[in-house]
């Protein structure tokens, strides 16, 4: 078995439920994200160290949907200046999940 | 809109109302569009958060508001088709409310009575009229003078008499020993005065300058230092000078003085005055009369919610005034029982006549014009005396302060206008009998 990435999806495979809570970190609710939903796409910010097979993961089993692919994307933190000193607002990552055909995720409801 | 009469009993009505959910579901949508166009949602640019969202988020809240103005909106429509004049705010209660159900409530309200104006001419009056009397007018006149009076030093030598004040000093002791705060110097003491010790005074009767006497008084059982109350004391007093009151002769020199032209002008001042007084009073005896009068021709049914607020309104200042100790010797005997249905009584009384002074006055048009509640205003900031510019900028500043003024000034217009069209009578008494009739009333 040598098909690229096998190993991060078994991973992904085995992380324990209260993890992925930790992948995913927010819904992205904007006019750009909404906008996405026409084509069945849905934004999430999620953990800065996750990966596309874990976002993967995560997303199918919390809402109970089929995932047929991630991208994603790292927002870089704006450099702030407090009192003349510069700090570093975090950076973020954002992933846009396609989802099969039919199916949606309800962002107002809680998650359960 | 659906509406059903549940209850019809007198004054009182009871209404159930359906008010369909695709109506309030309508009304909604509108709200949300309306807020969909100025919302300030982060994210989105304003006007293009989508309704999906809106629905959700705000779609509760929208409801509840639309609830809320239906229910007002149907009420005040059930009034206004039916023609009913609630005498309270009505009492709604929501059976059923929900998200995909009609919205049910009922509505508990008094209206206010037919009230029929009882023909106004044939109510006839007796109106009081009465002028001072010379005694009363020369009273006044002694007052203004008493006022002036002049104090002067008695040179020749002469004992002291009745209206003079002796410049004292003296040592009072009580068994042989002075006591505290019963020596003093320089004491003026007015001779058949009051404001001392009894006996005090009078024992200085008869002493001349320079004189000493030792006289003996006993200090009331009631005096203000339970030391001293009932006790026998000694005073040693010495007479160091001797005082008289000039009072002035009223003659024209003085009317000047005062500020009138001449002693005539002063004396219609006086006249004046007291005619003023004895016009109040015989107006207050003539609006009893009319009350009275007005109370007895009319018979309409009151709003039992009306009697008991204002019931409960006296009840609770006697209340108070029970708990202070203060009650009237009249109603100190009377056990609970009576008490309750007399005031009960003066309750019902007074809302007939409010409704039907309200009534007269709202049929021939009777307002209370802004200028007439200025001067309201000002009258009443006059007796804050030196806080009269506070009390004006009181009434300034929130104008429900100044309602409460509007009251007693439209009950006197009306009570004006009645007596206009009622058949007054003058009858003219001595100033005894009005205060007499004036205290028959109260």
């Amino acid at each position: 078995m040598s098909t690229p990435g096998f190993a991060a999806r078994k991973r992904a495979e085995r992380m324990s439920k209260e993890s992925l809570y930790e992948v995913i970190r927010s819904p992205v609710i904007t006019e750009k994200a909404t906008a996405l939903t026409e084509r069945n796409q849905v934004s999430f910010r999620v953990a800065i160290g996750a990966t596309k097979p874990e976002i993967k993961v995560a997303v199918e089993t919390l809402f109970g949907v089929t995932v047929l692919g991630v991208n994603t994307m790292i927002t870089k933190g704006k450099t702030k200046r407090f009192r003349g000193r510069p700090g570093q607002r975090a950076d973020v990552k954002k992933a846009i999940v396609q989802l099969a055909d039919g199916q949606s995720i309800d962002f107002t409801t809680s998650l359960s | 809109m659906q509406i059903t009469e549940t209850q019809s009993d007198g004054l009182k009505h009871a209404f159930t109302v359906i008010l369909p959910h695709a109506d309030l579901e309508q009304k909604r949508q509108a709200r949300l569009v309306e807020l969909a166009r100025t919302i300030k949602l982060p994210g989105f640019r304003p006007g293009k958060v989508p309704m999906t969202l809106l629905q959700k988020r705000y779609g509760s809240a929208v409801m509840a508001e639309v609830a809320d103005e239906s229910v007002n909106e149907a009420t005040r429509q059930l009034l206004s088709e039916r023609g009913l004049r609630p005498a309270m705010q009505p009492k709604v209660d929501l059976v059923s409310a929900g998200d995909e159900k009609d919205l049910e409530f009922t509505l508990e309200l008094e209206v206010l009575p037919e009230i029929t104006v009882p023909n106004l001419g044939e109510i006839s009056l007796t109106r009081l009229k009465t002028e001072p009397t010379a005694d009363a007018i020369d009273q006044g006149l002694a007052n203004i003078l008493r006022s002036r009076r002049k104090e002067i030093e008695v040179t020749e030598e002469r004992p002291a008499a009745e209206g003079d004040t002796l410049v004292v000093d003296f040592i009072g002791r009580i068994g042989g020993e002075a006591f505290e705060g019963g020596t003093a110097q320089d004491v003026a003491v007015e001779l058949g005065g009051s404001g001392f010790i009894p006996g005090f005074a009078e024992q200085l009767a008869g002493m001349s300058v320079r004189e000493t006497r030792t006289i003996n008084v006993r200090f009331p059982e009631d005096y203000g230092s339970a030391e001293l109350a009932g006790k026998d004391a000694e005073f040693e007093v010495t007479a160091k000078a001797l005082k008289q009151f000039e009072t002035p002769v009223a003659d024209d020199a003085l009317a000047t003085e005062l500020g009138f032209e001449d002693l005539e002008d002063l004396k219609k001042f006086v006249r004046d005055r007291l005619q003023r007084d004895l016009d109040s009073e015989a107006r207050q005896n003539l609006k009893r009369q009319l009350l009275d009068a007005l109370a007895d021709r009319v018979t309409f049914e009151v709003p039992p919610s009306l009697t008991a607020s204002e019931f409960k309104q006296i009840w609770d200042r006697l209340e108070e005034e029970r708990k202070a100790g203060r009650l009237d010797d009249e109603d100190k005997d009377k056990d609970e029982e009576t008490l309750r249905t007399e005031y009960q009584a003066i309750a019902d009384r007074r809302v007939r006549l409010g409704l039907l002074l309200a009534e007269i006055g709202q049929r021939n048009g009777i307002t209370v014009s802004n200028e007439e509640m200025s001067r309201a205003v000002f009258q009443h900031s006059m007796m804050y005396g030196q806080r009269q510019k506070e009390a004006l900028d009181m009434f300034r500043k929130n104008p429900q302060a100044a309602e409460f003024l509007r009251g007693p000034i439209f009950e006197e217009k009306v009570v004006d206008y009645v007596l206009e069209l009622a058949q007054v009578e003058d009858k003219p008494v001595t100033p005894e009998e009005l205060s007499a009739a004036v205290a028959a009333d109260a």
